[in-house]
């Protein structure tokens, strides 16, 4: 096959692309109209904080949280994941996490643990992606502070079995972390159900990046992992005790939580499981396809209700990274290859340290874009490209 | 002379939701910078005409709206008053 222009974007997993044409708009139209600092004085100043005070009541409805004041801005889903693990740790604590966790948890977790702060267990995974929840149940100790658990693998798709690891980790007296970044705006999800989660703004909310959040029960008080300016308490040397303001220091990403809101718009004006509906037709053909293909092992559950619209796999005797790059370079496809910043997931999947092709398409994605992403694997392996 | 009643809050946030409440009632209010004379956790105020305090604390209470203190405050006529130089500073709601 001929090089040509075709750009087929299936990294909707990295982030989603294109973006609804209103999540342009409002970013721009933030920047040119309200541009006034959330929180200080002054009439502009005041519109732009009506305008973050709606957002925010905005995300908490999304995910089912009456007081909107527990829901924090943030920078991305790392930002957050960071706000609530060292805002939340103390020294002698033990952290239980799975294999499936990305670098945004196990980096934090890493550093603690390493400089003598906590302790932490690994729960393992199976080369499907099940967590064994017999060792989570056994896992837990008199110290047991905090389970953090990613609700959708970013390499296999697989969802977790949250409710699950919920009950045990509450009949064990521990608070629950959900890392949403991989599921939120694909999945519904009830925040409250959990002491903490995470989400990213860029990826299935289909805001722009730079975005994100973290939701803290009422019971919780973190420690400011971020300090500085909020607008309130100005001659306190240190951060106010009110939410968000707490938790939130420095002027915010106003045109990010602006093109956020209009994702979530969308996502409400179209239909949360009309959107996981049509992804998961994608996922299914997909699946379907590639299983067909010889040479090709696939990493991601055949299971409609296990998995979000995220597949891995390898063509045997190929390099990822190289499959990846004819599949750009020839077929215009743009993939994910290599360790996706979770390589424990690799190990327990078997992938590691190489790591899989990851293809995951998104609402915007057409059943003509995944049949010519079978063809260009079919054509691959036939011609041994 | 003529007075003005101002709620203070602990947060923008909780200003707002004060703003909120009370876009939904007759009551006449305004969203102003603290005046000096008052300290305040957070920059914004809420003003309004004093004879109706109680009524509008009601409804911040029974909505759950965390305010600091009520302050009442005389309208400044003296010369230094900005507003009595920019007359027209007067809003639809009547607070000036």
């Amino acid at each position: 096959m001929e090089s040509n222009s075709k750009i087929l974007y299936l990294d909707n997993a990295a982030t989603s692309w294109p973006k609804p044409e209103n999540v342009y708009k409002a970013a721009e139209n933030y920047m040119r109209y309200l541009s006034g600092n959330p929180g200080r004085s002054g009439s502009s100043s005041l519109e732009a904080e009506r305008f973050l005070y709606n957002a925010r009541e905005k995300v908490a409805s999304f995910f089912q949280v009456k007081d909107p004041s527990r829901i924090v801005f943030c920078y991305n889903a790392t930002d957050a994941l960071n706000t609530a693990l060292k805002g939340l740790l103390e020294p002698g604590d033990h952290v239980i996490y799975t294999a499936m966790e990305h670098n945004s948890v196990l980096r934090p977790l890493g550093r603690l643990r390493r400089e003598g702060i906590i302790t932490t267990t690994m729960v393992p995974c199976n080369y499907e992606g099940d967590i064994d929840l017999d060792f989570l149940e056994q896992s837990f100790q008199s110290n047991t502070r905090l389970v953090v658990f990613t609700q959708a693998s970013n390499i296999c798709g697989k969802i977790l079995p949250y409710k699950e690891i919920v009950e045990l980790t509450y009949k064990n007296g521990a608070l629950s972390l959900m890392d949403a970044a991989q599921a939120a705006g694909s999945i519904p999800i009830n925040a409250s159900e959990v002491d903490l989660m995470v989400f990213t703004g860029h990826k299935s909310l289909m805001g722009p990046p730079g975005t994100g959040g973290l939701y803290v029960s009422e019971d919780i008080d973190l420690k400011p992992w971020r300090e500085g300016g909020t607008g309130s308490h100005s001659d306190l040397d240190h951060q106010p005790p009110n939410m968000p303001e707490r938790l939130e220091a420095g002027t915010n990403n106003g045109p990010g939580i602006a093109g956020l809101v209009e994702g979530i718009n969308f996502i409400e004006k179209t239909g949360i499981y009309q959107i996981h509906e049509h992804e998961n037709k994608l996922t299914s053909h997909l699946l379907e396809g590639l299983s067909d293909i010889s040479g090709i092992k696939l990493f991601t559950p055949q299971n409609p209700s296990e998995r979000v619209s995220v597949v891995s796999f390898l063509l045997e005797g190929v390099d990822p990274g190289e499959l990846g790059d004819v599949l750009e370079s020839v077929f215009g496809i743009i993939s994910r290859t290599g360790l996706h910043c979770a390589p424990l997931a690799h190990q327990a999947l078997g992938t590691y340290p190489a790591g899989t092709v990851r293809l995951s398409p998104g609402y915007f994605n057409t059943i003509q874009d995944i049949d010519y992403v079978i063809h260009a694997l079919q054509e691959i392996v036939s011609l041994k490209l | 002379m003529s007075t003005a009643c101002y709620f203070t809050f602990p947060t923008t946030y909780n200003a707002l939701r004060a703003e909120k409440v009370l876009k939904e009632t007759p009551y006449s209010y305004r969203m102003v910078p603290v005046p000096r004379s008052i300290s305040s956790s957070c920059g914004t105020a809420l003003k309004c005409s004093c004879p109706e305090i109680e009524e509008i604390k009601g409804l911040l209470i029974d909505a759950n709206v965390e305010y600091e203190e009520i302050h009442e405050l005389e309208e400044k006529q003296n010369n230094f008053s900005l507003k009595a130089l920019f007359k027209k500073g007067k809003d639809k709601d009547g607070i000036e």
